[in-house]
């Protein structure tokens, strides 16, 4: 069978994103450097064709999803349920574990001036953040990370694809 | 907006344009950027006594509207800015020229803040963006299959301990022969016959001496039928009360 086949009937399978390696473990004789070769040309394919659907990267993988034109059909259905989308505290607590990852609770209730116990726990549960470690020093505090799952949420390929602070739009007044 | 007021103008006239919703705001650093930037204001150069006093404006009754400990976040900082407002006040000695601003460590902390609710805002633009892109396995898990339906499992001895406790099976229940079929005619006699005696009659007692289901719709059928007719006229007091089935005017003429 041709690779691409393989490669497509693999992602076509799967409800998660899928490592290179990963797909790769499809058939003995197929390289990681391949499957990223056949994905290119699927990719090339379903935009010829113009399909409803699309290989996106998603953090270290890959996924079939559908293009954003069709989101107004399939909200229609009542069987899809809504993405739920995160509220303002758990955006802010995200984005500071994102960039200061490994960081405790007490640095974060520090930076937005409010408890995020609450909303560590929701994150947690959604799988958006994890414990990655434990700092040094008094109590030895928990150490949260984002997930896999939230680059995913974000539809991130790494955090690096997080911006930057110089792109951001704040506007330092006095150096006007 | 711009406000071109002052340092030191009325707090009161200042009220008016900060009359805030404080649900709104994720916490103090949320609700004192937002006073700073709708203002207009040099983040680095605070007038720290007209902030404060809106500052303090803006959480009037924050105890009331928050939970106790949200309240004490807003409360927390309105202290703060009262300390910082006190220390600005104090005369600075002429040696200490390059003594720091009591002001700096609150500026950094909002433009750290302000840094990662920019992010945030960010952060939402893109999950909003992910959400139009759909996958696999967003339908609906089936419902589990129902416990009864899966096989039995269990030995000899716990079947019989169960079995021993069940009670006796209740007796067969009586043959029923089926019922003679009825028609509206049939029931509009039956009216008629009870309502010679009588002026009115309640609707159960034919319920009571047939006791099944299609002696009971035929005989309202019937009712509904004869005062249709103009035949009967049927009364009920209340919801659920008792249907009384009462001979018409024209029944006198028959």
């Amino acid at each position: 069978m041709k690779t691409t086949r393989i490669v497509e009937a693999v992602l076509f399978a799967s409800e998660t994103p899928l490592a290179p390696a990963e797909i790769a473990r499809a058939s003995s004789d197929l390289t990681p450097a391949q499957v990223e070769e056949a994905i290119g040309e699927l990719c090339r394919e379903y935009e010829r064709e113009e399909r409803a659907f699309q290989i996106y990267p998603l953090g270290d993988g890959y996924q079939i999803l559908t293009r954003p034109e069709c989101a107004t059909y399939l909200e229609r259905f009542d069987s899809i349920t809504r993405t739920q989308r995160l509220s303002r505290a758990a955006l802010e607590t995200l984005a500071i574990v994102a960039y200061r990852q490994p960081v405790s609770r007490m640095e974060i209730e520090d930076l937005r001036g409010v408890n995020v116990a609450g909303v560590l726990r929701n994150l947690q549960e959604r799988g958006l953040i994890e414990v990655v470690d434990r700092a040094e020093g008094l109590g030895r505090p928990l150490l949260y990370g984002t997930t896999r799952r939230f680059l995913d949420h974000f539809g991130l390929r790494s955090l690096e694809d997080l911006p930057q602070p110089e792109e951001l739009q704040i506007t330092l007044r006095a150096e006007r | 907006m711009r406000l071109p007021t002052p340092v030191g103008s009325r707090v009161a006239e200042s009220d008016d344009h900060f009359v805030v919703d404080i649900e709104r705001f994720q916490g103090p650093l949320d609700l004192l950027l937002h006073l700073i930037r709708s203002q207009d204001i040099d983040i680095f150069d605070i007038p720290i006594a007209e902030i404060t006093a809106q500052f303090i404006a803006a959480i009037e009754g924050v105890e009331r509207r928050l939970t106790l400990e949200r309240a004490g976040e807003f409360l927390e900082m309105a202290a703060t800015l009262v300390r910082i407002k006190a220390q600005m006040l104090l005369p600075r000695r002429e040696d200490l020229l390059d003594e720091e601003d009591p002001r700096s460590e609150l500026v950094r902390r909002l433009l750290e803040y302000e840094l990662f609710r920019e992010v945030a805002y960010l952060l939402s633009d893109a999950e909003a963006e992910r959400a139009l892109h759909r996958g696999k396995g967003y339908v609906e898990p089936r419902a589990l299959p129902d416990r009864s339906e899966q096989p039995l499992e269990l030995t000899m001895d716990q079947f019989l301990e169960v079995a021993l406790w069940l009670p006796a099976p209740p007796a067969k229940r009586p043959h029923r022969a089926p019922v003679q079929p009825i028609t509206v005619e049939e029931k509009i006699e039956l009216w008629f016959k009870a309502l010679k005696q009588k002026a009115r009659v309640p609707f159960g007692v034919f319920m009571r001496r047939w006791k099944t289901r299609v002696h009971a719709v035929m005989s309202f059928l019937a009712c509904l039928e004869l005062a249709k007719r103009g035949l009967v006229r049927l009364r009920q007091d209340r919801h659920f009360g008792t249907l009384w089935v009462y001979r018409g005017e024209d029944d006198k003429d028959r």
